[in-house]
């Protein structure tokens, strides 16, 4: 394996988690498949609208996410909203990627106070 | 006329649970809508939109599997430790063993040689397809079910692993080594006076073969103390083994070209007849075979244990 390639597989497996993070905190505020790709790709997040979309189901089958259709405009639209249970999940996992860059941080400066 | 869209969506629907289609359907057409009109505002044709949009969300099957969260694999890492474990069993124990009892009973049965390499060859394709399907499927099933290692034997202990044969060798290897010779020197004295009404084998070699393989057996019982008392396989001790396993296997295989190991007198070995044929070929291929095997067999085991490798004891190590 290359040097290249085994850092965007190391790459990968560092962000694997982050989306479910970064998309159970957009959805604080109702949103829909597409504009949540858009949100996402627009703050830095590299994510595949074909692992996003299943993610959201996924999600939703485990009590994170509600979901409600929006027949209001042209295009019938599902939005998805974050549930108490998923606000307290996203919550604890920023504590965890806080408390994780701290650590990692303290191993970068040896010596320092941890 | 369908669209890229409609056989796009189809395609990808075929594969996911029937409740779950109508929602998804609904779903999927408005996101792909939702990213052509975004690339169209951007300035690219329609039909440019619509090729880029599904290239993007990819293969139709794939996105299906992760809608419905199904495993994209047959066996996964949980349970392929134990497929391979098992697959490995049957492949060097138990094929092995139904192909020798499968070609012992078609020897007496039609000792034909064709008949017989046809049946093995038969034997190891039927049964080897046969267990190597029959075990995958079984375990590509156990992993849908959600069954996994756990279930199977419960979790890893370090009581699973398997024993290597120790520096020094014990009683087990001392046991059989002894009981080998024994009852072969039993079996040739006692089919002389009790077995049958008529000696198997031939009464003629007493005047000197079978007295000279008594001896001989005799030695391998004390090759066998000798194995015990040293504790290893050494260079020397495997020498001797193959002296000894030569000393035994080449007379025999010479009298059974011959014609001289079955007592002629013996009702259906008459001299010149098939059955004398093929029973003096088993014994021929029977006698060098083993003697090949036990003389490569104790070579390895004086060559690993020489370089301090380990050498793991059949049977244990779990599934």
């Amino acid at each position: 394996m290359t040097m290249d390639a085994a850092l965007s597989s190391h790459l990968q497996e560092l962000r694997r988690g982050t989306v479910v993070v970064a998309s159970l905190t957009v959805l604080r505020e109702p949103g829909y498949g597409y504009s949540l790709l858009e949100t996402l790709a627009a703050a830095g997040f590299e994510v595949e609208a074909n692992t996003l979309y299943p993610l959201l189901r996924r999600l939703e089958s485990q009590g994170l996410l509600t979901s409600a259709w929006n027949t209001d405009e042209a295009r019938p639209r599902k939005f998805y909203t974050t549930t108490p249970e998923g606000n307290a999940v996203a919550s604890a996992l920023r504590t965890e990627w806080t408390r994780l860059n701290l650590a990692i941080g303290d191993l970068d400066t040896p010596g320092s106070p941890s | 006329m369908t669209t890229l869209i409609d056989r796009y969506v189809t395609t990808a629907l075929r594969r996911i649970p029937e409740g779950q289609r109508a929602d998804i359907d609904r779903e999927l057409r408005a996101s792909i809508e939702d990213a052509v009109e975004a690339r169209v505002d951007a300035g690219a044709t329609h039909d440019a939109a619509v090729e880029s949009t599904l290239l993007e969300l990819g293969d139709p099957d794939r996105l299906a599997d992760r809608y419905s969260d199904r495993p994209q694999h047959l066996i996964g890492p949980e349970l392929y430790p134990a497929w391979r474990r098992m697959m490995t069993m049957l492949f060097t124990v138990v094929l092995p063993i139904v192909v020798i009892v499968t070609t012992v009973i078609q020897l007496i049965d039609d000792p034909a040689i064709g008949k017989v390499i046809g049946g093995m060859v038969t034997t190891i394709i039927s049964v080897g397809t046969h267990m190597g399907f029959w075990t995958t499927g079984t375990f590509a099933l156990l992993e849908r079910v959600g069954l996994d290692q756990r279930a199977l034997r419960g979790p890893w202990t370090p009581a699973d692993l398997p024993e290597y044969e120790p520096t020094r060798l014990g009683r087990s290897q001392l046991v059989p080594n002894v009981a080998w010779p024994v009852l072969l020197i039993a079996g040739l004295v006692l089919q002389q006076f009790t077995f049958t009404d008529v000696p198997v084998l031939d009464p003629a070699n007493w005047s000197f073969w079978w007295p000279y393989l008594i001896v001989v057996l005799g030695f391998e019982i004390a090759w066998a103390i000798w194995v015990y008392r040293t504790g290893v396989y050494t260079r020397a001790i495997a020498a001797a083994n193959a002296v000894l396993a030569l000393l035994v296997a080449a007379p025999v295989v010479w009298l059974a070209v011959g014609g001289h190991v079955f007592n002629p007198a013996f009702p259906g070995l008459a001299p010149g007849g098939e059955p004398l044929y093929w029973a003096s070929l088993a014994v021929m291929a029977t006698f060098a075979i083993t003697a090949l095997w036990d003389i490569v067999e104790i070579a390895v085991r004086a060559e690993r244990s020489r370089r301090g490798l380990p050498v793991q004891v059949p049977g244990t190590g779990g599934l």
